[in-house]
């Protein structure tokens, strides 16, 4: 049927003006792909089909929330009522609202493992470096995103996580103060702090989707990397339709299932989706006794909170994602997948162990031990990309197959 | 290797460790077993307007919602009764003037609308705050303002339902009470929970039978390819 459309007269008129087919058959089509990738493979495409789920939602809670602070009496605001309108009289408003909630957390926990995919087989390698640079932008753009989306329903934690968050650009020497006034609008989080965190929750989002166009527009011009991460031959190659989107229909359909139980039978996800202290209106005079992002925000979080110095925490939080950009010309094994490289397999699995132990510390109050197993893991994290140059002057790595 | 399991050890001694630090400010919470009846959440209802609508306010429910949630179903009559003079889409509002409860009480009762969610614990939390009324082993907090389970002991709230120094005979009742007022919160501070899971059950059945298809779909195309 597909193959109709695209041939029909109606395509041809529309492809002679504007080369529309051409591009579905190149980017959706046509597209050469190897026969070996596994299911891993399919968090690319789950993670668009979440960015456009995120979108749709997005769009149609943003008709009834209103970006104001203006109390409402017994310590509520316009804007924390409004959310609980959309969640109790507007049609299926706590359906569009949970879906998006629960999309964020989603968003985040696929884009972390079609990552950790990239760095596992080698994906970010020669001449796929461009590739995981602004993979790792779209991470950037998705946690500010992330951070200025949490301040809306005005909670206890909104306003707190954001008083937190924002007292970085406070550490800035010399112009510090002003700079946080001028990213506050205030001299505390405030009204004017909403609004434009509401305007700017839209406008990243747009950034996003022009980088991920680009990203997967990149990715058809060096192709997809493979399991094995050696150069596939002709006969090994096959067309991304139908095999590759019937093999990530079925991805998504998992995940579909994964993701619904999540919106309908666990939206707040004992407090990791939506925290239990949000569902308190904003209070600026009573500080809550424990203040932590939200978990996908946690291991950069206790980066920051590991270094005595606020500053130099805050550098050191920039230097942990300055890594992750160096992280293609860090590493220079010639072969890719870590199925053929044990000693970098088995840092990675440290890497990763210590990204989980970052992120577990970052989302408990701070007691003397888990300040020093924070410590411990950012060491463990800085270490895997200073040790990276070295790797492949010991390393014995396994013989590569000769094709996929 | 070593490290791995190094850093899993002290993952899980750190849990643990956690949880023993949380535990010293206020008791553990009672289990209760939270029904979204109508039954229980009618009589939830008849509590909350007795008792603690005295002092606190649902300004997320207006009257008119007890018809229109099928969960709670209340008759236009019954309705009626309970609103007495005030307009039939108003919000459950208490009478009491926050100027006149800051100077019987010294604070604001909170709004109880989103309350069974905003607490660690949610419903037990409510049902083990009603049930938490003692005599301060210490002395220093008056009687009726002692709680277990709320932080720093001291609240504001005097023990609404008469636990403290309660009759053997009436605890199998005040219990109940309880019980039906945290049911009945944790309905209104989520209220279409059960609406939600009922469509819930049928996503999941068609995702499930989708998600089938996609798999058959998938060997089928695959079927010619050696992989």
């Amino acid at each position: 049927m597909i193959k109709k459309i695209l041939d029909s007269s109606a395509a041809q008129w529309l492809d002679d003006r504007t080369h529309a087919v051409q591009y579905i058959r190149f980017h959706l089509i046509d597209y050469p792909t190897p026969k070996n990738l596994n299911y891993m493979y399919a968090f690319g495409s789950i993670a668009l089909v979440v960015l456009i789920l995120q979108v749709l939602s997005g769009l149609f809670l943003a008709m009834d929330y209103k970006a104001a602070t203006l109390p409402t009496g017994n310590g509520f605001s316009l804007a924390f009522d409004s959310v609980e309108r959309i969640m109790r009289d507007v049609n299926y408003g706590w359906l569009i609202r949970y879906m998006h909630a629960v999309g964020a957390t989603t968003f985040f926990f696929v884009i972390y493992l079609h990552m950790a995919r990239g760095l596992y087989y080698g994906s970010y390698k020669k001449p796929r470096e461009f590739l995981w640079i602004m993979g790792v932008m779209i991470l950037l753009i998705m946690q500010a995103t992330v951070f200025f989306g949490y301040l809306l329903p005005w909670g206890q934690m909104s306003f707190w996580g954001a008083t937190v968050i924002t007292n970085i650009f406070g550490a800035v020497p010399v112009i510090g103060d002003w700079l946080l006034q001028l990213v506050r609008g205030g001299f505390s989080v405030g009204d004017p702090t909403l609004g434009r965190f509401f305007v700017l929750h839209f406008l990243t989002p747009l950034l996003l989707i022009v980088v991920v166009l680009w990203h997967v527009m990149a990715l058809h011009v060096v192709h997809s990397n493979n399991p094995t991460g050696v150069e596939t031959s002709k006969k090994n190659i096959i067309p991304f339709h139908p095999y590759y989107t019937v093999k990530d229909l079925l991805g998504i359909g998992v995940f579909l299932i994964i993701y619904s139980y999540f919106v309908f039978f666990n939206p707040t996800g004992n407090g990791l989706i939506i925290e239990v202290n949000n569902f308190n209106p904003a209070n600026p005079m009573h500080t809550p006794g424990d203040i932590s992002p939200v978990w996908y925000l946690t291991p950069w979080y206790e980066i920051l909170r590991s270094v005595p110095n606020k500053l130099l925490g805050i550098v050191g939080m920039g230097f942990a994602y300055v890594c992750l950009f160096l992280l293609p010309w860090l590493d220079r094994s010639p072969v890719r997948s870590a199925r053929y490289r044990p000693v970098y397999r088995m840092m990675l699995i440290v890497f990763f162990v210590a990204i989980g132990t970052l992120g577990y510390c970052g989302h408990h109050p701070v007691t003397p031990e888990l300040t020093l197993v924070g410590r411990i893991a950012s060491v463990f994290y800085f270490a895997f990309f200073f040790l990276l140059p070295f790797v492949h002057k010991f390393e014995k790595t396994k013989p590569l197959p000769e094709d996929v | 290797m070593k490290r791995i399991v190094m850093s899993f050890v002290l993952f899980i001694c750190l849990s643990g460790a956690t949880g023993l630090i949380q535990a010293e400010e206020t008791a553990p919470l009672k289990a209760v077993d939270i029904s979204l009846d109508q039954a229980t959440l009618k009589q939830g209802l008849g509590v909350f307007t007795d008792v603690c609508m005295g002092c606190h306010s649902l300004r997320y429910m207006t009257w008119k919602d007890l018809m229109d949630y099928k969960e709670i179903g209340l008759n236009r009559k019954a309705v009626d009764e309970l609103r007495g003079d005030a307009p039939l889409n108003a919000h459950m509002m208490t009478g009491l003037s926050e100027a006149d409860a800051k100077e019987s009480y010294g604070t604001v009762p909170p709004d109880l609308s989103v309350m069974a969610r905003a607490r660690e614990g949610k419903g037990a939390y409510i049902y083990s705050l009603l049930t938490g009324f003692e005599h301060d082993p210490k002395g220093r907090i008056m009687d009726g303002n002692y709680n277990i389970y709320f932080p720093g002991h001291r609240i504001a709230m005097s023990d609404p339902l008469g636990w403290l120094d309660h009759d053997a005979a009436d605890e199998k009742d005040l219990k109940q009470q309880a019980r039906a007022v945290a049911s009945f919160l944790t309905f209104v501070g989520d209220p279409h929970q059960l609406e939600r899971q009922t469509i819930g059950k049928w996503v999941m059945i068609f995702l499930i039978v989708l998600t089938f298809v996609f798999w058959l779909l998938k060997r089928a195309v695959w079927s010619d390819v050696e992989h």
